[in-house]
């Protein structure tokens, strides 16, 4: 049967309609209004490239950039290397029980993202969850400082929240390595650890990659998790880019850094990409 | 002898990570569970009984149950909106070329990889810009985008595994267009649209930051914690991310269960 041109085209109209509207619209406002001035409490439409030169040339904001970066680097690392095993054992080690536990992981990750960040903040802070239960078994007698609200509150959190949107694509890249190449590869004298080094992970690098950027790409622009679990010295530059759509009351100024937020990252993740490929080949 | 290979066979390190990641996906929301339970205020141990003073206090507060039919009210709309627009451009994602598919596909799914505090605050431009306000109706308008494509890769992988010939078959035994669609395509693609339409609205319940930029007063349930949080230390938080909790994993798990029967 050939679909009839028209009908395809009637079906994807009002999705597309929709997309524009109401997506890439207020993108394109976006990085319009990153070009305003702000004057009076008011944006208006005065073309200014001082927005930029602000967000590019400041410290304040460079030092948020750079901290933004080392945060995301962090959890996006450790949510691919524990995505890349976990993925490993459900599929290969138990692997009978694959599909259960996979679909545990896929329910966790729907739901409960503001309650899973007021989960961590109850369990961090010097009179948090985790210190008074350690206190009360008597393992500790002074709060530890770990264990306060701060960077690796942050990070713990956000490993949390972002570990089963790095699963999935990994899980779904190691489905096409059968279990029968680890075993011809433990045959010819691998370890365990090894074959999972050297078969799996470049069969399923392009699923640790995709892992590695939608979670770096999510924490980067994380602002609620650095706002409720970290102190003045943890915010990232969405807590910036926030405060500038909120008090801040600059919308032109927040535009920008959110422009240059999306510049910086399209660039490392561009250089990573090409890497990832010279690297496979 | 037998049993001792057997339970050196048994891959105890693999257990043991796999158990302590899951321990680590679902303490924290059992920590919210088990203290919305608590008799005391204190939000630490040891724990101190179990009472349900919490949930009376917000199932008795008009502004928490107002936020709740809030949520409800978005949670619907995002669904059936989600699903109309995902089945149909699902059904027209069939009929193009591998090409013109792909491309599609890639454009379909940008706004879930797109961060979504930079979403918001455009929308949150574009609404200032159009004049309409920030509403209810504003945040649904931005759900939707972000429920649009999981609801589409739901509906996709369906229809690819779907048999064409079955159409043709029915079409060449005289049944009209229409007919062999009610009777041949939506039986099959149903169970996905409707477990799409599930997962829609678990994300829209669960939403928060597109809602923070563009509900204005009109406060959702997540929004109602969130206000209550950085007053000062308030028990019913518990309560209200434990009932948050329960809507958001009942149907993200009945939807999961629906949509991932084939490929489980």
């Amino acid at each position: 049967m050939k679909p009839n041109r028209i009908v395809t085209a009637l079906q994807l109209a009002p999705a597309s309609v929709y997309y524009s509207a109401l997506f890439g619209a207020p993108l394109i406002l976006l990085v319009v209004y990153s070009f305003y001035t702000t004057e009076n409490f008011d944006f208006i439409p005065q073309f200014t490239l001082d927005n930029y030169v602000t967000a590019w040339t400041s410290d304040v904001y460079r030092t948020y950039f750079a901290r933004t970066l080392r945060i995301s680097a962090i959890t996006a690392l450790a949510i691919a290397v524990v995505g890349f095993f976990y993925s490993y054992v459900i599929t290969y080690t138990l692997r009978a029980h694959r599909a259960v536990l996979y679909f545990l992981v896929l329910v966790s990750m729907f739901g409960g993202y503001l309650v899973r960040i007021y989960a961590w903040r109850s369990i961090f802070g010097a009179e948090g969850i985790a210190n008074s239960a350690l206190m009360s078994t008597g393992i500790i007698s002074e709060p530890l400082d770990l264990l306060r609200n701060g960077e690796f509150a942050i990070v713990v959190a956000m490993i949390n929240f972002y570990l089963p949107l790095g699963i999935l694509p990994i899980y779904a890249a190691m489905q096409n390595v059968g279990p029968g190449q680890i075993e011809a590869a433990q045959d010819l004298g691998s370890s365990r650890l090894g074959a999972a080094g050297k078969v799996v992970l470049p069969l399923a690098l392009r699923g640790v990659t995709v892992a590695f950027v939608f979670t770096f790409i999510a924490t980067a622009a994380e602002w609620l998790t650095p706002q409720l679990l970290g102190g003045t010295e943890d915010q990232m530059i969405g807590n910036r880019i926030a405060y500038q759509f909120g008090a801040g009351f600059d919308w032109p100024l927040g535009s920008a850094l959110a422009v240059t937020l999306v510049v910086v990252l399209a660039l490392l993740l561009g250089a990573m990409f090409t890497l990832v490929r010279r690297w496979i080949r | 002898m037998r049993r001792l290979a057997r339970w050196r066979r048994t891959p105890w390190a693999s257990i043991l990570y796999v158990a302590l990641v899951l321990l680590f996906l679902f303490v924290p929301l059992a920590i919210v569970v088990l203290f919305s339970f608590h008799a005391s205020p204190r939000m630490a141990f040891p724990f101190q009984g179990f009472s349900l003073r919490w949930y009376e206090e917000i199932f008795t507060d008009v502004e928490i149950l107002r936020a709740m039919g809030r949520s409800a009210i978005a949670a619907v709309t995002t669904g059936l909106v989600t699903a109309i627009l995902g089945t149909l451009a699902g059904l027209g994602i069939v009929g193009l070329n591998a090409r013109a598919k792909g491309a599609v596909m890639f454009f379909a799914m940008i706004p879930m990889s797109f961060p979504a505090l930079l979403y918001a605050i455009g929308l949150a431009v574009y609404y200032r810009e159009l004049g309409v306000g920030f509403s209810l109706g504003a945040t649904i308008a931005g759900q939707i985008i972000q429920s649009l494509p999981f609801v589409l890769l739901v509906i996709s992988a369906t229809l690819d595994r779907f048999r064409f010939s079955l159409i043709e078959a029915a079409r060449d035994l005289g049944a009209g267009a229409f007919h062999a669609f009610r009777t041949i395509t939506l039986p099959i693609i149903l169970p996905a649209v409707l477990g799409s339409m599930l997962l829609a609205m678990a994300l829209s319940a669960d939403e928060f930051i597109v809602a923070f930029f563009t509900a204005g007063q009109d406060k959702t349930l997540p929004l109602m914690m969130y206000g209550r949080l950085n007053v000062k230390l308030d028990p019913s938080i518990n309560a209200i991310g434990t009932v948050l909790l329960v809507a958001t994993s009942a149907l993200a798990f009945i939807s999961a269960r629906r949509t991932s029967k084939e490929s489980l």
